[in-house]
């Protein structure tokens, strides 16, 4: 499987050595022609000259005693050269006076002028040589001889030098073909590999490969051996990072962890604490009810007021143990996620609260949402602290109102529940979800300081957020969502 | 002016034609000679221009001759020229002369000289025997012979009867017979390109001292 452009190296080597072969027996082939050529006009010329002179000294005579039949018989020995076309002689006042032609092509030719100094001189056409040499007795001219000659010859040869070249242009070219396959094993092939694994490198980011080198030294292998001191280096980095990594990981669980068994800690002991609390505090609670029951009249005012002063801190105490131990239990107790109405949630808790207090007078406003995902039992302890809440913080108002809904906001249901109570200082917006954390005092409004906490930790387990909005004496506005944007609860 | 590849056309002015017009001009100047001697020959003249006459022909074979024979030695010497002799009537007037003047044949030149006897023949190469003198041939031929002289003639029958070279016509052309044998008897060579050219080539020596 090579990819286009692995191939086309070593296809460009094999192209280039043909190439160079090619062109230059070409050049060869050209320049040996070209040789040929000349030297075989000078050749043709040359025996064309001599049989011109030898008809011409042997045709005096005949031209001397106006004997034209001798003089064709002479010209006819130029039989035996079968290139020559037709011969023949004129008289010195250019009248044609004998002939020879080879086929009867007996055309009557002009012939080319000869200066006073030259003796024979030709004349190189298309396809025929015309030489004329002056026939001379004692000094003088008498005639001229002319010998035209065809060069069929010569395109013969160029033929068969054609043939020649190209026979040896394509078993250069094949025995090109053939070395430069031979030697794409030493010069294409170790780039071959280079490309290959440079490929496999980046695709399958596998740094252990290497490039095999080749024995010679050339500036392939050097590269070849960067690219290879390139990889090991990547690779020990890469290990050094995914070390790091791994280190980091470990680190974190065995943090995490320890974190969770701290907590886990944590939260048995405070719930056994409270567990174990409730005993002594509820033997004390009896005894006290015990004391006021049997021994109330004998104490004066001033004993039964300390009496009820113990009652009430006892009383305190049981709630505020009770609140602890639902803390913990909203934080460890198993969820079973379902569909939840909350809004019914909601109006069951506003009845059982304006049962338990006829005489005030709160308006609930509570409007229909879709349906929740999320536990019904933790639900319902999340709205049953927040309306509760805004329940005590409106009770110091004569007429009040309570409001629960949703809105939608960047994709996710937001429920809020809203009152126009008390309200809170918003510096302290923060603090209202860590237990224990009161911003009114406990005469002001009764309270230990966990529902919100607990409200919170609920909200967080689906998945959600809880924020407050409010100002002294202007109401407060509780918001919490269900499951992050992704929709997915946390478990 | 002319190059080897002057090829046009225009430059067609060849050697060849130049000579032909010098030889024009030559045969003109034989022309106004014959003027000169004779008045009544004005049409011939101009004919001439174009048609060698019988005579001219003559006359030119009979200077050609000398380039193909080669006489014996020892009566050839360098410095002498080559002496045509006519005997008898001279059928040529200037146009012999005019033929061989200037002309040289191995260097050596060529002198023209009218004879009235055969004796006075023992210096010329080349003896024309008119036909006048054909009724005493045979002695004319056997003088010659022993001087070793090219004997030429226009008589009928001429090498057949003994002498070197007889001119003869031929279809309107003037062509020659050769007679070898009493070539050899003068101690004459021919040259294989005469014999080559000659209508006909006889080997029948002079019988010596028939009348």
């Amino acid at each position: 499987m090579n990819s286009p452009r692995t191939r086309s190296i070593s296809t460009r080597l094999t192209i280039m050595n043909m190439l160079v072969s090619g062109a230059a027996l070409l050049l060869a082939c050209i320049a040996f022609f070209a040789y040929d050529q000349i030297t075989f006009r000078e050749g043709l010329v040359h025996t064309l000259s001599a049989q011109a002179q030898i008809i011409s000294s042997n045709s005096v005579s005949a031209v001397l005693f106006n004997d034209p039949q001798t003089a064709a018989n002479t010209l006819s020995a130029l039989k035996s050269s079968n290139n020559i076309a037709s011969a023949g002689i004129f008289t010195v006042d250019d009248h044609p006076f004998a002939q020879y032609s080879r086929a009867g092509e007996g055309k009557l030719l002009t012939i080319p002028a000869i200066s006073e100094d030259q003796i024979e001189t030709y004349r190189f056409g298309t396809s025929h040589v015309l030489l004329v040499r002056k026939i001379l007795s004692e000094g003088k001219v008498i005639g001229f001889v002319y010998i035209l000659a065809d060069l069929h010859e010569i395109d013969k040869r160029l033929a068969r030098y054609a043939l020649i070249a190209m026979v040896v242009l394509l078993v250069s070219l094949l025995f090109a073909l053939l070395v430069s396959s031979a030697f794409r094993k030493s010069v294409s092939q170790p780039i071959v590999n280079l490309a290959e694994t440079a490929r496999r490198v980046s695709r399958d980011k596998d740094y252990s490969v290497r490039v095999a080198d080749v024995g010679e030294r050339d500036e392939v292998s050097v590269l070849i051996e960067s690219f290879n001191e390139m990889l090991r280096e990547i690779q020990l980095r890469e290990g050094a990072l995914q070390q790091a990594h791994n280190e980091l990981e470990d680190r974190v669980s065995e943090r995490t962890r320890e974190l969770l068994s701290a907590n886990r800690e944590l939260e048995a002991f405070s719930y056994s604490v409270s567990h174990d609390l409730r005993g002594p505090l509820d033997a004390l609670n009896g005894f006290i009810y015990l004391l006021i029951q049997q021994h109330g009249e004998k104490l004066n005012t001033g004993g039964r007021e300390l009496i009820e002063h113990i009652r009430n801190a006892g009383k305190r105490m049981t709630e505020l143990i009770e609140d602890l131990l639902n803390l913990s239990r909203v934080s460890t107790s198993a969820m079973h996620m379902e569909k939840v109405d909350l809004s019914k949630i909601a109006h069951s808790i506003a009845e059982e609260l304006c049962h338990s207090h006829p005489q005030r007078k709160v308006e609930f406003v509570i409007s229909n949402t879709e349906n929740a995902q999320g536990d019904v039992r933790l639900l319902r302890i999340v709205l049953e602290n927040l309306l509760r809440n805004s329940w005590k913080y409106t009770s110091g108002h004569k007429e009040s109102r309570i409001q629960f809904g949703a809105e939608g906001n960047k994709g996710r249901t937001v429920y809020f529940v809203r009152d126009d109570g008390a309200g809170f200082d918003p510096r302290s917006a923060t603090r209202l979800f860590q237990p224990f954390q009161r911003l009114h005092s406990k005469d002001e409004f009764p309270g230990n300081g966990i529902g919100l906490a607990t409200v919170q930790r609920i909200v967080r387990r689906h998945g959600g957020e809880t924020w407050a909005v409010g100002a002294v004496e202007k109401g407060a506005t509780f918001y919490f969502t269900l499951g992050s944007a992704a929709g997915q609860p946390k478990a | 002016m002319n190059t080897t590849g002057g090829w046009l056309h225009s430059e067609r002015k060849s050697l060849a034609a130049r000579i032909s017009r010098v030889r024009r001009f030559r045969n003109m100047i034989a022309c106004f000679s014959s003027l000169l001697s004779l008045l009544l020959l004005i049409p011939v003249c101009s004919a001439q221009l174009t048609h060698p006459t019988e005579f001219q022909v003559e006359s030119a074979y009979l200077y050609n001759f000398g380039k193909f024979v080669q006489w014996p030695p020892d009566r050839v010497q360098a410095s002498d020229s080559l002496q045509i002799c006519l005997l008898g009537k001279d059928p040529f007037g200037a146009i012999l002369d005019s033929t061989v003047a200037g002309e040289k044949i191995d260097g050596r030149a060529i002198t023209v000289r009218r004879l009235s006897t055969v004796d006075d023949s023992s210096s010329c190469g080349i003896l024309f025997i008119s036909s006048s003198e054909e009724a005493r041939l045979n002695t004319v031929l056997a003088i010659a012979q022993r001087s070793g002289e090219l004997t030429v003639s226009d008589i009928p029958h001429f090498a057949e009867r003994g002498g070197t070279i007889g001119f003869v016509m031929q279809q309107g052309r003037i062509r020659f017979e050769v007679n070898r044998a009493a070539a050899v008897q003068s101690h004459l060579t021919l040259s294989s390109e005469l014999l080559k050219v000659a209508s006909k080539v006889i080997n029948k020596p002079l019988r010596n001292g028939q009348p």
